[in-house]
């Protein structure tokens, strides 16, 4: 599904320039639930912009499904963005003045999908998050877990190929944090390829693989047994 | 444009930010507003000035005889120059096709008397021409006529103010008054829009008044109008050319400019006509003034809008949005307020000067109006100002990586 090869990317700063990934090789089949760890500029977060096509790589290929990803324009990455990925941030960046509803709904307006369907898939998803009775609220209205799995249903309405967390319970405490790591676990279920970035040992061990990540560097990358969440709710 | 979803995206976003849409609404309906008021009052003043001078005929020329100052022809300085009949009868015959309507005049002033009331006057005795040059209106009875010229007949048309002063509550029509002991009959009586002192004057036959005055056949002055078809250059030749004859006549140097003195409506009325003029061109400039502030003002807010919407133009983009949306959508929520709240602020003003125009009517402001066209123009000028100023700040937005964007935490 994701495949990268000899991947370097710096940033410059000032007069100097930040080497921030050195050369990562990395892949992903379909299905996987896969951990990205390291502490803070490990890179971590770096990388899973760069699978996100929100940032550019300097150096190395990076293919999704079998399509390179090089040469992105902003039309064009806005199109793979839409057509292959979903977003899960760590503040939510759900749009303030939107109902719940709207927001789920919105990357199906950026696929062009007929209103009456955009609503019907958006309840759907909201559903399956179990957050149907809050179609109608504002952010402002929901709680930070609801909040997280607004946009998680928001992050799957588009039907992508692959999810991309970043620090997805970030700001939730740790029983939130559970519940909605219960949720991308059963969207995992279902078949989804995940890439969830964290640096909560607890929340990686819920994943399927851990990958640790070093000063821009991969430094382990193992298969885990996966602890499920729902057992600690 | 017509795509119904951004429209509702549109829609959506205004309502959902009330402050933001009020802030920009403000600035345009504000300016249009300030507008369209400096306009109509630049449109005012000068309907004020024009009335001013509508009172008489615009073509008329007024010649009154004074004093030479330049010895000539063998003649010393300071003669005492006197117009007759026959100057009258001489411009008539040399200007055949340049005048129109021409009377004599004789000023005079007068005691009158009716019955017990008293009061003084001034007299101007003309020819029945004259109601055409002065623009005379005669609301009840008749102006002079030529059997009143023939006849040398005792008869008056006075003003509504001589009228009230001397008749009280009787309708002064048909009967007799006293002027310096002399019985007058009233024949009409005239108004003056512009002017009440004017309304109390009296106008009689000017043979009468030669008659009274020693059977003479001394005016003080002509008036006359010219040829209407005339444009200005064309007056101001014709009162060249009438100056010039009538100085050789005379016997007035050329050069003197006291021993004639022929004042021509055409000239004021052109010297009015440049002032009013300079008074639309500062309108003109103040205006692009309140324009330009308006723009800066919309500018100003379109940065601050789109700074505030950079995180949500992030979540867009990366939910998919491609550059050319984020620009339409933020680009068609500006205009579609600005036009909206620059019509506003055009109906404000415009209702608010159809309210007053009508009750402003001092001698210098006048029914106070604006071309609905010149204000369309603006509001199309200071939204389309506010596109292209929203234009920049967007498409820099938009073009803003979404991890940047993103990152942008407030």
């Amino acid at each position: 599904m994701i495949k990268i090869e000899n991947l370097h990317k710096s940033y410059k700063m000032g007069s100097n320039s930040l080497h921030v990934l050195k050369g990562i090789n990395f892949s992903v089949e379909e299905g996987e639930l896969v951990a990205i760890m390291g502490s803070s500029g490990s890179g971590k977060s770096t990388l899973l912009n760069i699978l996100g096509m929100l940032d550019n790589l300097d150096e190395g290929s990076y293919t999704l499904d079998g399509v390179p990803i090089k040469d992105l324009n902003e039309t064009k990455a806005a199109n793979y963005r839409n057509k292959f990925l979903g977003f899960v941030f760590q503040s939510f960046n759900l749009i303030n003045y939107k109902s719940a509803m709207e927001n789920v709904a919105l990357p199906l307006y950026y696929q062009k999908v007929g209103r009456k369907e955009r609503q019907e898939k958006a309840l759907k998803y909201l559903d399956q998050v179990g957050l149907k009775e809050w179609a109608t609220h504002l952010p402002s209205e929901l709680s930070g877990g609801q909040k997280q799995r607004v946009a998680i249903a928001r992050a799957m309405a588009a039907e992508p190929k692959v999810l991309l967390a970043d620090e997805p319970t970030g700001a939730l405490d740790s029983k939130t944090s559970y519940e909605v790591m219960d949720l991308i676990q059963k969207i995992n279920d279902q078949g989804n390829t995940i890439l969830v970035v964290t640096h909560e040992p607890d929340i990686a061990d819920m994943c399927k693989r851990i990958v640790h990540l070093k000063d821009g560097v991969i430094v382990e990358d193992k298969k885990i047994k996966q602890v499920r969440a729902a057992e600690h709710v | 444009m017509f795509d119904k979803d951004i429209w509702q995206e549109i829609f959506h976003s205004i309502k959902n930010n009330k402050l933001r849409t009020f802030l920009t609404g403000f600035s345009v309906g504000w300016g249009i507003f300030i507008l369209v008021m400096l306009l109509a009052s630049v449109n005012g003043m000068q309907n004020g000035f024009h009335s001013q001078f509508n009172d008489d005929a615009t073509n008329s020329i007024f010649i009154r005889p004074g004093t030479t100052n330049k010895a000539y022809a063998g003649f010393e300085k300071d003669r005492k120059i006197q117009l007759r009949n026959n100057d009258i009868e001489y411009i008539k015959k040399s200007f055949t096709d340049d005048y129109e309507h021409i009377s004599g005049r004789m000023f005079k002033s007068t005691s009158a008397r009716y019955k017990s009331e008293t009061g003084s006057y001034s007299i101007q005795a003309v020819h029945p021409d004259h109601q055409i040059i002065e623009k005379t209106i005669v609301t009840e009875g008749r102006y002079i006529n030529m059997n009143d010229l023939m006849s040398s007949s005792k008869v008056a048309v006075i003003g509504r103010k001589v009228g009230e002063d001397l008749f009280k509550e009787e309708d002064p029509i048909g009967k007799f008054v006293e002027f310096n002991g002399l019985l007058f009959r009233v024949i009409g009586i005239f108004i003056d829009e512009g002017d009440d002192n004017a309304e109390r004057g009296i106008y009689a036959p000017i043979t009468t008044y030669q008659k009274i005055y020693g059977n003479t056949d001394e005016i003080d002055g002509i008036a006359l109008t010219y040829n209407s078809s005339y444009d200005l250059t064309k007056a101001l030749e014709f009162s060249t050319r009438l100056e010039n004859i009538l100085k050789r006549r005379h016997k007035i140097a050329p050069e003197d400019q006291s021993g004639i003195r022929i004042w021509n409506y055409a000239q004021a009325f052109s010297d009015i006509s440049s002032f009013t003029g300079v008074l639309s061109y500062i309108g003109i400039a103040v205006g692009i003034l309140i324009l330009i502030a308006g723009i800066v003002g919309i500018g100003n807010i379109m940065v601050f809008i789109i700074k505030e919407r950079t995180k949500e133009i992030g979540i867009r983009k990366a939910l998919g949005a491609v550059p050319g949306q984020i620009i339409k959508l933020v680009l068609l929520e500006s205009v579609f307020i600005t036009a909206l709240s620059g019509f506003i602020g055009l109906f404000f003003a415009t209702g608010i000067l159809a309210v007053i125009g009508p009750m402003m009517n001092s001698p210098a402001f006048t029914n106070p109006s604006v071309s609905f066209s010149i204000v369309l123009t603006a509001t199309i000028i200071l939204v389309l100002a506010g596109l292209l100023a929203g234009l920049i700040p967007a498409m820099k937005a938009a073009n803003i990586k979404p991890i940047v964007a993103l990152r942008d935490d407030k």
